[in-house]
């Protein structure tokens, strides 16, 4: 279970400014996803969950580890994907990268090779195993960044607008994919299609958590907020 | 970003005598070669070091005329510049012994990435790190390191070039500032968004805790 205790990001610079709100909130179900504008919070927010960021006030923890003092206890059970998978690949063929994710499991070499080629058979892209991450499509790179950090079957997978850089096809296959995992799923997005698919939706907005709750309504109230601040600003 | 596609010594698969033996049994000959040459400085050894590193390449790697010639098109500028200064100021051998040797040293250090697999580099890494361990070295990190420093290469060179490119699309190519600030930035934010990816990981940061891990900060973004 993810728990947020009074936990807000604050930055110092250039000017001290709020970026998340001292937030309360109990994360325990199995799908939960998050949406709002452009810079409203919502990539913080998940990165407090594997502290990539840590709350510069109070406590976010996960399976009661705190994740400002037990980060990479924190990090083997809370995978994260990020919106582009270049940003995740490290190594220069598909295999060599699951190989990576597998590097603490296995010492020896040839059964991390077995394993790194069975997860990837897993997601379906054992054909590709040996091609330059660069050489891939885009939905073929968002599959092997997901197999990478699935490789280490962890309990929670954190993906930040997963399906933001993906066709309509690639992010279908991403979405399915998504539905079969075993994993707690937290993610954000911009498709309300798929905030829609998660038994809960958090709506972001200036670093607040305005709207907790049932994915239609939240979406609704998403919807309401952005032609309200549409409306304000006026033409252009 | 170009870089990214051609990567400068990235593994190239083939079946062959060079693939096949262990990483120290390149690394050795490989380091022997660059000292002899680099020590005799004549121009026998020269042009025999050129010889083996060829041979090496089209026979010991059975790699094509592609791979060998790749890091050249990629250094060229710096051979010709260093090449004509030291023609210029030495005369022509000290020219051709300059240009001869760091070609050598470069062909034959690019030999052990192109036929040796990353994996295989950074546990090789790994072993050598693993006899400082009880002075405190982490030898994962250690390899993890290298070997990342190693993949940054092209990225920093494809960086260059789409900077150039950016720059000459905007008339500025003789403007440092347009060529090099951007390569900068994105040095930096490439180093930030690796240690993150690391970091999300659980990767490059010890098993137990105690502090803030590497990629974390304690600022949202």
């Amino acid at each position: 279970m993810i728990q947020f205790s009074e936990a807000a990001v604050q930055a110092d610079h250039p000017a001290p400014r709020t970026i998340l709100a001292p937030l309360n909130l109990t994360l325990a179900e199995s799908r939960i996803s998050i949406i709002g504008a452009n810079g409203s919070g919502k990539s913080t927010l998940l990165k407090l969950i594997n502290s990539l960021v840590l709350p510069t006030s109070g406590q976010v923890t996960v399976d009661g580890l705190d994740t400002a003092r037990k980060g990479a206890a924190v990090r083997q059970s809370v995978a994260f994907m990020f919106t582009d998978p270049l940003s995740q690949l490290v190594m220069p063929t598909g295999r060599e990268d699951v190989e990576l994710s597998l590097r603490r499991r296995y010492r020896d070499r040839g059964e991390r090779r077995t394993a790194a080629v069975e997860v990837l058979g897993r997601f379906g892209l054992a054909h590709l195993a040996d091609q330059s991450v660069y050489d891939l499509s885009g939905g073929e790179r968002q599959l092997l960044a997901l197999a990478t950090v699935l490789a280490c079957d962890p309990k929670v997978l954190v993906a930040d607008e997963p399906t933001t850089l993906l066709d309509l096809r690639n992010s279908e296959r991403v979405r399915r994919l998504f539905r079969g995992l075993d994993q707690q799923v937290i993610f954000t997005t911009h498709s309300l299609d798929f905030a829609l698919q998660a038994e809960r939706t958090l709506v972001v907005d200036s670093g607040r958590v305005i709207f907790d709750g049932v994915p239609a309504d939240a979406v609704a109230a998403y919807r309401d907020l952005s032609l309200h601040d549409a409306s304000a600003e006026g033409p252009l | 970003m170009r870089g990214h596609a051609s990567l400068l010594g990235a593994y190239v698969e083939r079946r062959s005598i060079l693939h096949a033996v262990p990483l120290w049994a390149k690394f050795l000959p490989v380091a022997v070669l660059s000292v002899a040459v680099l020590a005799l400085s004549s121009l026998e050894a020269t042009l025999a070091g050129l010889g083996l590193v060829v041979l090496a390449y089209l026979v010991g790697a059975r790699l094509g005329l592609r791979e060998l010639l790749q890091p050249l098109r990629k250094m060229w500028l710096l051979i010709v510049v260093l090449g004509a200064f030291q023609w210029f100021s030495a005369g022509l051998l000290p020219a051709f012994l300059v240009v001869g040797n760091i070609v050598t040293c470069v062909l034959a250090a690019l030999l052990i990435t192109l036929t040796t697999e990353s994996q295989r580099i950074l546990d090789g890494l790994v072993s050598l790190a693993r006899p400082l361990r009880p002075l405190g070295a982490d030898p994962e990190r250690f390899g993890l390191t290298v070997a990342l420093m190693l993949r940054s290469i092209p990225y920093l060179v494809g960086s260059a070039e789409d900077s150039r490119d950016a720059a000459r699309a905007r008339g500025l190519e003789r403007n440092p500032r347009a060529l090099i600030l951007p390569v900068f930035i994105g040095a930096v934010a490439y180093a930030q968004q690796t240690g993150d990816a690391l970091a999300a990981r659980g990767l490059a940061e010890a098993d137990h805790d105690g502090g803030t891990p590497g990629g974390a900060s304690r600022s949202g973004s």
